[in-house]
């Protein structure tokens, strides 16, 4: 007589025939079944079959559930058993999942970053902190329910086997990764972020203030990263309407002071309105238009004209000069606000990036110049600003050549480059971002993520093939070294295994689109309901999205070439130009399925090369553990990025950059190019800039410079420190006199004048340009 | 009237500080390696520099 049942955690329950009654009539109950009776004479027959097996000893739950199996096909009730069987294969992987992540969960809750890979996954995210801990919490629980529950099993499987990795799975269900914020838009006749309206701004100030604010409201709308595409047009006007206030106020005092004009300040803005109504003119930084001769008839019908042209000089001076600071102020606050405010998910700043350089206004240029400079400056200790992700557009005819409108900025951003490792430079002249541009139209420069991607085609719409408002959907990456182990050096075969692997993601990547397209627009309310991505102001609350989204890229993207080239002929692509070859033509043949799959259902697929945090080790542990350590090949903590020639091959900057240039013609959803110098560039500028020339010239679309940045925060230098600081001597964890940091004038004194080194008046005089 | 001073010689500043390293991981800056998770510190720690002098200057 069955009393006890043993539970898999090793507790003993009282048994309960009834509850096998039960489990049975379930199963029977999904093949159309519905005798109860003859349930319950099952569940007797299996007791009676388990006090015959077992005797006495308590059977255990895996134990009453062999004989419930066992007792269903001896009676004929195979179609039942399977059913149950099914049942229990679910109930098991339920539980496996459920112990899956609570351990990540535990690990999660008390190991410490340090110990936690998991917790480092983003090193963006402190992930000790109670948001960064709670975000992965989400973000692990989301993950295993998608893979569980919401994807088919052959992606979850090929996912879970490392054949593919499927980026951002725990938004799968909610969002999509990036967009292109056309500030211009967003701010002309204001907009709201749910709360309260926010009126188009008044003030370079506010320009920049709101600039940020668009930026973590969308950043709320989507996991991915977030950039204005046109960030000094956009400014500009700021820079315009604070000109104008300050030449107002300015010519009001001068008047006064000087002409001892009444009631200075109505009789001028009374003037000013006067003549914008009359004529369309206001004063300008370029002061070219007319407005200064027509103001001066009308001052001159009040005061001397002598005077007058001197007030005059004097208010466009001023302004001029305090539009400056302004514009300065601005964008510091800008990029202070950027690495401050956590505004993703509670537990890290937003992803951001600003692109610039092609704006040749007064206005823009101000903008520029001052950006760059606000980012030499550094943050409130000087330290080197993490966000947002600079770009600095490079064009011929606009800040190419020596003579060029912008030239000096070019010149400008190559020494903060240098210095701060931002901007990283786009180059719109390569001929595949060449082909949209069109002189004088924003709109038609490719603008990239920071992280690399691009979007700029649209075979959906042609007619819209621009970069505001548009960004990628959701991307998916393959193993190439895998496909590369699994060909054994059979190239076909590895061809024919990367053409299934293609088709796979075409399919995951449209099954995960129709998911994201029957959203509706008040699931975004930034991104959407303020009209941010293209056409989504056509619609209402209520409206599926997925029309619009189609203006998104579907894309696919890799890791690891040189490993796959290593693995496929013994070479990679940095060491044989066989290998090179070879290299071209699986990017380009990825390339050409994409491109076909456009063609054929008008949704925007597309080639990424991949930028992969997380993804840069997972793919190769797997790999090791089943196939073991691969010289070259597996044989490290990670793969190599996307075409990257791998870091730790010895090669010079201008052949690397020629040997990964041909691949950002394939990579049409985005790429990048680094190039490691050594050194401190800040004293060898020509080099640096010789760096990113070559860049231009390979036809390279996204190029980024790294070097050493290292700083001390007690005496605030920053440069190269081996081990001993170059300007007050210690060590690290040592300590230095306030006596000796005084003598290097380097003790604490934030005087505003000198920003970036606690007042070092002699920083500037190191500097030496050293020649190449 | 003597005012006490503190010797500015002793008063020590730093002790236990270390030195900022910004490197750039996946397109982004951070202020530390501690933060990149294993196979990035991996790939750092291999990272060689590329020679800016091209090969026809070595006479």
């Amino acid at each position: 007589m069955i009393r006890q049942i043993v539970k898999r955690d090793g507790r003993t329950v009282p048994f309960d025939e009834k509850k096998i009654a039960d489990a049975i009539f379930k199963a029977a109950k999904v093949l159309g079944g519905d005798n109860y009776e003859m349930a319950q004479d099952l569940a007797h027959q299996v007791v009676l079959y388990l006090e015959q097996q077992y005797g006495e000893v308590e059977p255990t739950v895996e134990q009453v559930q062999d004989a419930v199996e066992h007792t269903l096909i001896e009676n004929g009730h195979s179609r039942t058993a399977k059913e149950y069987i099914l049942y229990r294969a679910q109930r098991t992987r339920v539980r496996e999942m459920n112990t899956k992540l609570m351990k990540i969960y535990e690990d999660l809750t008390f190991q410490d970053a340090e110990d936690n890979d998991v917790k480092r996954e983003n090193a963006n995210i402190d992930g000790d902190t109670p948001m960064g801990t709670m975000l992965k919490y989400g973000s692990e629980g989301a993950k295993q329910f998608c893979e569980m529950y919401i994807l088919d099993p052959a992606y979850s499987k090929a996912h879970i086997d490392g054949d593919i990795h499927i980026h951002d799975m725990d938004f799968y269900t909610l969002t999509t990764t990036c967009c292109q914020i056309d500030i211009e838009k967003l701010f002309r006749g204001g907009f709201s972020t749910g709360h309260g309206f926010l009126r188009e701004p008044n003030d370079i100030q506010s320009y920049a203030a709101l600039g940020c604010i668009a930026i973590q409201s969308n950043q709320n709308d989507q996991h991915g990263g977030q950039s204005i595409p046109n960030f000094d047009y956009g400014m500009a006007h700021g820079v315009v309407k604070t000109f104008r206030k300050l030449y107002r106020k300015n010519l009001a005092k001068a008047c006064e002071l000087l002409c001892g004009m009444e009631n200075a300040e109505e009789t001028i803005k009374g003037m000013m309105n006067a003549i914008q109504e009359e004529t369309g003119l206001y004063p300008i930084l370029a002061d070219d238009n007319g407005y200064r001769e027509e103001e001066a008839k009308r001052l001159g019908e009040m005061m001397d004209p002598a005077l007058a042209e001197h007030c005059q000089q004097f208010a466009h001076k001023s302004a001029a000069q305090e539009t400056d600071r302004s514009t300065f102020q601005a964008m510091e606050a800008l990029v202070h606000n950027l690495n401050t405010m956590h505004s993703r998910a509670g537990a890290q700043v937003p992803f951001s990036s600003i692109n610039y350089g092609t704006d040749t206004s007064p206005e823009g240029r101000m903008v520029i110049k001052n950006i760059l400079l606000a980012t030499e400056a550094g943050l409130g200790n000087g330290e080197t600003a993490i966000f947002p992700i600079h770009i600095f557009k490079v064009k011929e005819g606009i800040n190419y050549n020596e003579g060029e409108p912008n030239y000096d900025l070019f010149k400008l951003a190559c020494r903060v480059s240098a210095k701060r490792l931002f901007p990283n430079f786009s180059f719109l002249d390569a001929p595949f971002n060449l082909q949209y541009y069109k002189p004088g139209d924003p709109n038609t420069e490719v603008a990239y993520m920071g992280c690399r991607t691009r979007v700029m085609a649209n075979v959906h719409d042609p007619s819209r093939e621009t970069t505001f408002g548009r960004g990628n959907l959701s991307f998916t990456s393959v193993n190439l070294p895998r496909l590369a182990i699994k060909a054994n050096h059979d190239v076909d075969l590895f061809f024919e295994m990367l053409d299934h692997e293609i088709d796979l993601v075409i399919d995951q990547l449209m099954a995960r689109f129709r998911l994201q397209a029957s959203k509706k627009v008040r699931n975004y309310p930034f991104l959407m309901g303020q009209g941010v991505w293209l056409d989504s102001d056509k619609l209402s609350p209520d409206d599926e999205v997925g029309e619009v989204l189609k203006h998104g890229t579907l894309t696919m993207g890799f890791i690891g070439l040189a490993e796959c080239l290593k693995a496929l002929t013994g070479y990679h692509h940095g060491e044989s130009a066989e290998s090179q070859k070879l290299g071209l033509e699986i990017i380009g043949y990825m390339r050409k399925r994409m491109d076909e799959e456009s063609q054929k259902t008008g949704f925007n697929y597309s080639l990424i090369a991949t930028p992969a945090e997380g993804l840069s080790g997972r793919f190769v542990r797997i790999d090791k553990k089943r196939y073991g350590i691969i010289p070259g090949v597996t044989d490290r903590e990670y793969y190599t990025n996307s075409f990257h020639i791998p870091v730790y091959y010895e090669i010079n900057a201008f052949d690397k950059i020629r040997l990964e240039a041909p691949y950002h013609a394939l990579t049409n959803g985005g790429h990048i190019t680094y190039v490691e110098l050594d050194g401190d560039p800040s004293k060898n500028l020509e080099a640096f800039e010789a760096v990113v020339r070559c860049m231009k010239e390979a036809g390279v679309g996204y190029g980024s410079v790294n070097h050493p940045v290292d700083r001390d925060p007690v005496c605030g230098y920053t440069g190269i420190i081996d081990d001993v600081c170059p300007r007050c001597g210690r060590r690290e964890g040592e300590g230095v006199s306030v006596a000796h940091l005084k003598r290097i004038g380097a003790y604490k004194n934030y005087n505003a004048d000198t920003i970036g080194y606690h007042g070092d008046p002699h920083e500037e005089a190191d500097r030496i340009p050293n020649k190449v | 009237m003597q005012t006490t001073q503190y010797n500015e010689e002793e008063i020590m500043i730093g002790e236990g500080v270390g030195f900022e390293r910004i490197r750039r991981i996946t397109g982004y800056l951070v202020g530390t390696l501690d933060r990149f998770n294993n196979a990035k510190r991996a790939e750092e720690r291999d990272r060689v520099k590329h020679s800016v002098t091209s090969p026809m200057e070595r006479i």
